[in-house]
């Protein structure tokens, strides 16, 4: 009687864990539908190979744990958004390593044949610096329209506004980067 | 005259314009917009020409563009999907691991779309289609010309025959 009842016991068990697993596979769909264009947008927001692969690790962690395994009412909106934040949240950590670029800007002054490459570098990671301190409203936007290449229609969708908001949300944080970035250059 | 209840227009549903119709003015509107008062237009790079703080400002733009481009083009390793995907399943639980489709995740590169896979035989496949539609064409008119010389050497040997051995010999042989 009680072999039975355990032999039950797990047989429930495993019907609940195959359960489980069955409605998680979407995470494996979205893993493959949308999983290359997270990691261009992590790439590009990051620019380090090691800091793509965590924020992707930390995006399907949280989609997996998502309201104890819930799915998502919109997984690519869902995704987007969690990798935008992990990444953002790594590159502001980065920022106060910022620093290391001063010895970088010396290095410029040793080898001058490598004045064209440090310059891209330090563009690039100047735009990094500078979307991380935009505001989070113009941010978001910049990242999914220019990091992700989602079209305005989706971006407008991800964020829950118009499209035409979020062309002026993208019109202004251009300006605002430009300014800033300016600003820079001339002190 | 037909009285209108409250909240309701003389605008009938029947005579909305389609969406379409209504994003194709939209898009002629910007694109005026963008000619006449874009930074292309002639007197804004008239101004620019003659405005250093302008000139500045658009500098600052184009610098903005450019890293954005620099961003955009600078390619990541071919096997970084790969080790993102692996890194990203050691997170999720046993079985999903143990899937199938896991396996193929692991072993996923980025792939083109089929936009952009299609793209190289783009050109291929237009001239195939001009080929088809040239040899459709000759087909057509070497058809209609044969049509067009039988028809005239039919009516020409008719003449003929009417004015050599009279109209109801000719009837007789080629008809009404």
């Amino acid at each position: 009687m009680f072999n039975k009842a355990v032999s039950y016991d797990l047989l429930w068990e495993s019907a609940a864990l195959e359960g489980v697993d069955e409605s998680q596979r979407w995470i494996l769909a979205g893993m493959r539908k949308h999983g290359h264009e997270l990691i261009t947008l992590l790439w590009r927001i990051l620019g380090n190979e090691q800091d793509v692969c965590d924020a992707y690790q930390t995006t399907f962690l949280r989609l997996a744990h998502h309201e104890d395994g819930l799915k998502p009412r919109w997984v690519k909106a869902y995704l987007f958004r969690t990798a935008s934040n992990a990444a953002i949240s790594m590159l502001r950590q980065r920022i106060v390593e910022r620093k290391a670029l001063s010895s970088v800007m010396q290095t410029i002054e040793e080898a001058p044949d490598a004045l064209i490459d440090v310059n891209v570098k330090h563009l690039t990671e100047n735009l990094r610096y500078h979307v991380a301190q935009l505001p989070e409203h113009l941010r978001n936007v910049v990242m999914l329209r220019d990091f992700g290449e989602l079209s305005y229609v989706e971006v407008a969708r991800i964020l829950g506004v118009s499209v035409g908001t979020a062309r002026v949300y993208r019109c202004k944080a251009v300006q605002l980067l430009a300014t800033w970035m300016n600003k820079e250059a001339n002190q | 005259m037909r009285l209108l209840a409250r909240g309701q227009t003389t605008y009938s549903q029947k005579d909305k314009p389609a969406a379409g119709r209504c994003r194709q003015i939209r898009q002629r509107l910007a694109d005026s917009m963008l000619q006449r008062l874009g930074p292309e237009a002639p007197w804004v790079q008239r101004h620019v020409a003659r405005c250093p703080r302008c000139q500045k400002r658009l500098a600052a733009l184009g610098k903005v563009d450019l890293a954005l481009s620099i961003l955009k083009s600078q390619p990541h390793r071919l096997d970084l999907l790969i080790r993102a995907n692996t890194a990203a399943m050691r997170m999720l639980s046993h079985r999903l691991r143990e899937a199938k489709e896991a396996a193929k995740l692991e072993q996923a590169r980025p792939e083109p779309g089929l936009m952009e896979r299609c793209a190289r035989y783009r050109i291929s496949a237009t001239h195939l289609a001009a080929c088809i539609a040239i040899l459709f064409l000759t087909k057509a008119g070497i058809f209609s010309s044969f049509d067009k010389a039988h028809t005239r050497g039919s009516a020409a040997l008719k003449q003929y025959y009417s004015t050599q051995a009279g109209e109801d010999v000719a009837r007789e042989v080629f008809g009404a």
